[in-house]
């Protein structure tokens, strides 16, 4: 089941790429229609009913088959409840990307959908590998549709920002490689052949000093992608200049996939080490949340506001996997979902904004309040929803870490809640600049038809579920017990 | 160990040269005048002024004829080194001889064919311009 | 004289018959077409003898021998020679009076490359080293109408002929300390011979490592690859890229490893700082190249440079054989993705009458709109030099990482590391100049089932190495 859902998600791709030359408009059925298939293969494999929440059930799907067996590297996928649900995001999330690029990509559209299936198969594979081989495959070829994504379909800055984006990723994924066959050998007993496996090497990292560089050259990769303080400095280029489909994917799937990463291999692979770099990690989550909200405040671009506001929003997230708190941790399971959301959401409206005003830049907006109520109404409320408005996905999630967070440091803590009045800084200066004061002379826009109304309402319906009963998102969460999350409480 | 014993006399060759040639170009640069007239950069022919450019073009067939010099001369060097051993190489390095032998001929053909060996305009055969 | 010798050597037979036919066929009818279809037919046949022998021979005389290792070199080789010819023959038509003596010349260089995969003996490999030598100095000047191939000849020729005197006169001083001449009978006296023959050895090993760095363009020996690479017709400049230096890598390693050189403690370390100015000066310098050929004449430096690390973890005998095999995969995996490379480099060439070729970075702008084949062809085969996942590539730099870690060779790790970083910036922007949407006028002609053909097999044979190599590590494992 598992790689049928990769194989649909790529043979999609090839389906669009080949009607690119007959029928360049078909191709973006044929995209939405291999997101149902996936859907479908990903409902039927749902974690149904409490009976499958037990600790000894820990796998809802698991597969292994030989690939190449000189290294010992195996194809060997499995899901559990923290890849399902962010299977469920990326899924949702390619539904939006298709939606939103539904009548911005002109140029070669076939090609458009077949990258973006291409991007999603790539994040599937990353969520759902458990040999460090193939997850690093599936890691590093995620990004190559990716590029091609912001480098011919994006704004006029692509190029820089194109480079910029896979050179980052590329180096922090080689160093990557670097930790994991280090790891790897280390591990291997000898006279034993080599193994990958994520189960194989559970357990057997090395510690002092190796164990640490090892786990760095992982934190490292994942700190990139996440983004951290420090190596973030590729995310505003690269978010900013894609078109809005591909900054929907970066925002809403990328990011994630680096705190994936954290959960799924750095914290369980190496305990004690992730225990002495906690402080560490905790002061650059504490220095992204401020510095990102700072500056997303001094921000004119739209997108390059909202993309500073992601750089705060996951600093959340390396708060509440290094605060060794189960409450914490699970916070930050649910900023990512929530995060995904709004952030998407936000990237979309600027996407269409830029469709209808050809800018990005704030300066030249105001007053479209009345020309575009629908358009005012649903960007306010996922402002509300990033700045953490009681009620709404971020909110839950914010406050979850923090609380979690008090327990073990205070101090990180009470930091770390400035961020949520610097959101609601940003996130206002945001609608007030856009959407109120005076008119600025703009020729009379289009409001939100009927294909974005229902993308927003579905959005703005799922934060609103996550934010009001966020139980069985919590459930999904910890039904990884032996491997995963529970492995992370000290 | 002996190899570098037996050394010591190639080294010393090899210093002797050296210091003669250091000498001879250091003697001459103390004890020579130094001028700088009209003359002093022109060629040394043996007082006979050189006429003309040195930059002529020689016929390409004088290399060609060098080379074919070098070529089928070195053949030579070959056959004789089997010619000494004759009888302990016996039919097989009659053989191999002949093969060698062989396959110059057929270079000799080849390049009479295409022309190596005419002065002048070349002609070549069977070649046909193309488009 | 017995039966196991011919069999042994009747790759090479066939190939040098194809020469002898080529001679006459071009003496009496002077055809390309026939030229090229012996030329075929010849590396066809040694390809299938190859194959016949496959995998069990070990035939050992004085001068060469032929076993595993050998033999999927030449295969290599002979595969490499046949994707040239089938590049060149409309290239060299515009650019030539006459094509025939091309794929002569193209013969002479594979068996020279042959030999050189099979030498054990410092004969063998001077013969091998000059028959490719001096057959690649006919090629790269083989375009009689423009002026940089010649340049390009004229500086091969001087400085290759250097750097084989070199090479000769380290063989010589090796023979004065050891008296032995085979690479075996060269390992049993640096045994025997002690401290004594120290110095000499010492002196012979610095040079032919000098001579042999030319040849593989290694930092600080890298000064004539850019011009040579510009300046030599593309179909050369690729046969010279992968075969050339393929086959002397390969008798690189086989005299590194028979000779016992890796005992000594100052060759090692002088090959690891070879292999690290290798790695970032290559890298360093292909960042501002905006012809095409120069870019990929660096990337060679730096990916030859990726390679040394491969003499230096055989060095320990535990990992001799993951080393080995490292290298053969990394060869095979390098000859298919340069190959891919120059051929899309040629195709411009076909239309064009004179002047320099067209190989700068604006000549591919938007390639991949216009002539969608070629475009994947050169998107794959950057994105595999860069070492992306799922391109032959990447298996390679994993091996090559592997054969590292054993050691842990840390210093040649970060290298790699670095300048794989690099190197990603520069196939980057070959990439971007592929994808760019600018309404440049079409420069290639438009593919034909020929350039089709070999442009499907070469992606092939790039992705699928890349997503199932176990085959080809199977092939490997079992002939070592």
């Amino acid at each position: 089941m598992l790689v049928t859902l990769l194989l649909v998600l790529l043979g999609g791709g090839l389906l669009c790429l080949a009607l690119d030359r007959f029928r360049p408009e078909a191709a973006r059925l044929v995209s939405l229609l291999t997101l149902v298939v996936a859907a479908l293969i990903l409902a039927s494999l749902a974690p149904l009913g409490p009976a499958s929440a037990g600790p000894g059930n820990a796998w809802l799907a698991y597969v292994q088959m030989p690939w190449i067996p000189r290294f010992g590297i195996s194809i060997e996928l499995g899901l559990d409840g923290l890849s399902f649900l962010l299977l469920v995001l990326t899924l949702a999330l390619g539904f939006i990307a298709v939606s939103a690029s539904w009548t911005e990509i002109s140029f070669r559209p076939g090609l458009f959908q077949a990258n973006l299936l291409w991007t999603l198969a790539g994040v599937v594979g990353v969520f759902l590998a458990l040999d460090l081989f193939l997850f690093f495959v599936f890691w590093e070829i995620m990004l190559v549709p990716m590029y091609l994504l912001i480098a011919v379909w994006g704004h006029e800055a692509r190029a820089h920002a194109a480079y910029k984006f896979f050179i980052f990723t590329q180096v922090s994924g080689l160093l990557m490689l670097l930790a994991i066959l280090v790891l790897a050998w280390t591990a291997r007993t000898t006279g034993q052949a080599l193994s990958f496996s994520y189960f194989d090497l559970l357990g057997q990292a090395p510690t002092g000093q190796l164990g640490m560089a090892i786990m760095l050259g992982f934190f490292i990769a994942f700190a990139v992608k996440l983004p951290a303080f420090g190596v973030h400095t590729w995310l505003p280029d690269a978010h900013t200049q894609a078109p809005t489909a591909g900054s929907v994917l970066l925002a809403g799937i990328l990011l994630k996939t680096g705190a994936y990463g954290l959960i799924r291999f750095v914290l369980p692979l190496f305990p004690e080490s992730s225990l002495a770099f906690a402080p560490i990690a905790l002061g650059l989550g504490v220095a992204g949340i401020l510095y990102g909200a700072v500056l997303a405040f001094a921000q004119d671009d739209f997108k390059r506001l909202v993309a500073y506001s992601s750089v705060s929003h996951m600093g959340f997230v390396l708060l509440g996997l290094y605060a060794f708190n189960a409450l914490a941790q699970r916070g930050a399971v649910v900023q990512l979902v929530a995060h995904g959301i709004s952030t998407a959401a936000l990237f979309m409206m600027a996407g269409a904004l830029q469709q209808r005003l050809h800018t990005r830049d704030m300066r030249k907006m105001g007053g479209l309040w009345q020309q575009a109520p629908r358009m005012g109404a649903c960007a306010l409320f996922f402002a509300m929803a990033s700045l953490g408005l009681p009620g709404l996905g971020n909110f839950v999630a914010e406050f979850m870490v923090l609380a979690g967070l008090f327990a073990e440091h205070p101090i990180t803590a009470a930091l770390a809640a400035l961020g949520l009045v610097t959101a609601a800084i940003y996130s206002l200066s945001l609608i007030q600049r856009a959407f109120q004061g005076p008119d600025n002379d703009q020729a009379k826009i289009d409001d939100f038809g009927p294909r974005e109304l229902t993308t927003m309402a579905v959005m703005a319906a799922a934060l609103l579920w996550l934010g009001l009963y966020p139980q069985p998102v919590l459930d999904l969460a910890r039904i990884a017990p032996p491997l995963s999350l529970s492995g992370l409480s000290p | 160990m002996s190899s570098e014993a037996a050394l010591w006399p190639f080294i010393v060759y090899f210093l002797a040269v050296l210091a003669l040639v250091a000498t001879m170009l250091g003697l001459s640069w103390l004890l020579g005048q130094r001028r700088a007239n009209q003359a002093t950069n022109l060629p040394f022919e043996s007082g006979v002024l050189s006429v003309g450019t040195p930059q002529i073009h020689f016929a390409v067939e004088f290399y060609l004829i060098a080379i074919f010099f070098v070529i089928f001369d070195l053949e030579t060097v070959f056959i004789f080194a089997w010619a000494v051993a004759f009888f302990e190489l016996g039919w097989e390095g009659f053989l191999a001889v002949g093969l060698f032998i062989f396959i110059l001929t057929i270079a000799l053909i080849y390049e009479w064919r295409s022309g190596a060996l005419d002065w002048g305009q070349k002609t070549r055969t069977g070649w046909k311009p193309e488009r | 004289m017995n039966s196991g010798m011919w069999q042994a050597l009747s790759p090479l037979l066939a190939l040098s018959g194809g020469t002898v036919v080529l001679m006459l066929q071009i003496a009496f009818h002077r055809n390309p077409r026939w030229s090229v279809a012996i030329t075929q037919l010849s590396l066809l046949l040694g390809a299938g003898l190859l194959l016949w022998l496959w995998p069990g021979s070990d035939y050992q005389s004085l001068l060469l021998r032929v076993d595993g290792y050998a033999l999927l070199l030449n295969l290599l080789f002979i595969l490499a020679a046949a994707v040239t010819c089938w590049l060149s023959p409309a290239y060299i038509a515009l650019r030539s009076e006459q094509s025939g003596e091309f794929f002569l010349l193209l013969l002479l260089a594979t068996i020279g490359a042959m030999i050189l995969a099979q030498a054990v003996h410092v004969a063998s490999l001077l013969l091998g080293l000059e028959l490719l030598g001096v057959a690649l100095y006919a090629l790269i000047a083989y375009p009689d109408r423009s002026l940089l191939p010649l340049e390009a000849a004229v500086k091969y020729l001087v400085l290759s002929g250097a750097a084989s005197a070199t090479l000769l006169f380290g063989f010589a001083l090796a023979y004065a300390g050891t008296g032995q001449l085979a690479f075996t009978g060269l390992s049993e006296s640096l045994a025997l011979a002690g401290s004594g023959a120290y110095t000499l050895v010492m002196a012979a090993s610095v040079m032919i490592i000098c001579g042999l760095a030319f040849k593989l363009s290694l930092v600080p020996f890298h000064m004539w690859t850019p011009d040579v690479y510009q300046g030599a017709p593309s179909p050369v400049t690729g046969f010279l890229a992968t075969v050339s230096k393929g086959a002397v890598f390969a008798v690189f390693l086989r005299a590194f490893l028979e000779t016992g050189a890796y005992q000594f403690p100052i060759i090692l370390n002088s090959l690891a700082a070879i292999a690290v100015a290798s790695m970032l000066v290559g890298n360093l310098l292909a960042l501002r190249q905006d012809n095409v050929k120069r870019l990929l004449a660096y990337s060679s430096i730096a990916h030859m440079g990726y390679l040394l690390i491969v003499l230096l973890v055989c060095s320990d005998p535990a990992n001799h054989d993951l080393a080995v095999e490292a290298a053969l995969f990394y060869l095979v995996a390098y000859t298919v993705t340069t190959l891919a490379a120059f051929a899309v480099l040629t195709w411009p060439g076909y239309e064009q009458y004179q002047g320099p070729e067209h190989t700068e970075l604006k000549h591919l702008s938007g390639l991949l709109w216009h002539h969608p084949l070629a475009g994947l062809l050169m998107l794959v085969a950057m994105l595999s030099l860069a070492g992306i996942p799922l391109t032959a590539g990447f298996v390679g730099k994993f091996y090559l990482f592997s054969a590292a870690v054993t050691g842990p060779h840390w210093l040649l790790l970060g290298s790699l590391v670095v300048g794989s970083g690099i190197g990603i910036y520069y196939y980057l922007r070959v990439v971007y100049y592929l994808l760019r949407r600018d309404d440049n006028h079409a420069l290639l002609p438009n593919a034909g089932w020929h350039e089709s053909c070999l442009a499907v097999v070469l992606l092939a044979a790039v992705l699928g190495l890349g997503i199932a190599p176990q085959s080809l590590i199977g092939w490997i494992q079992s002939i070592l």
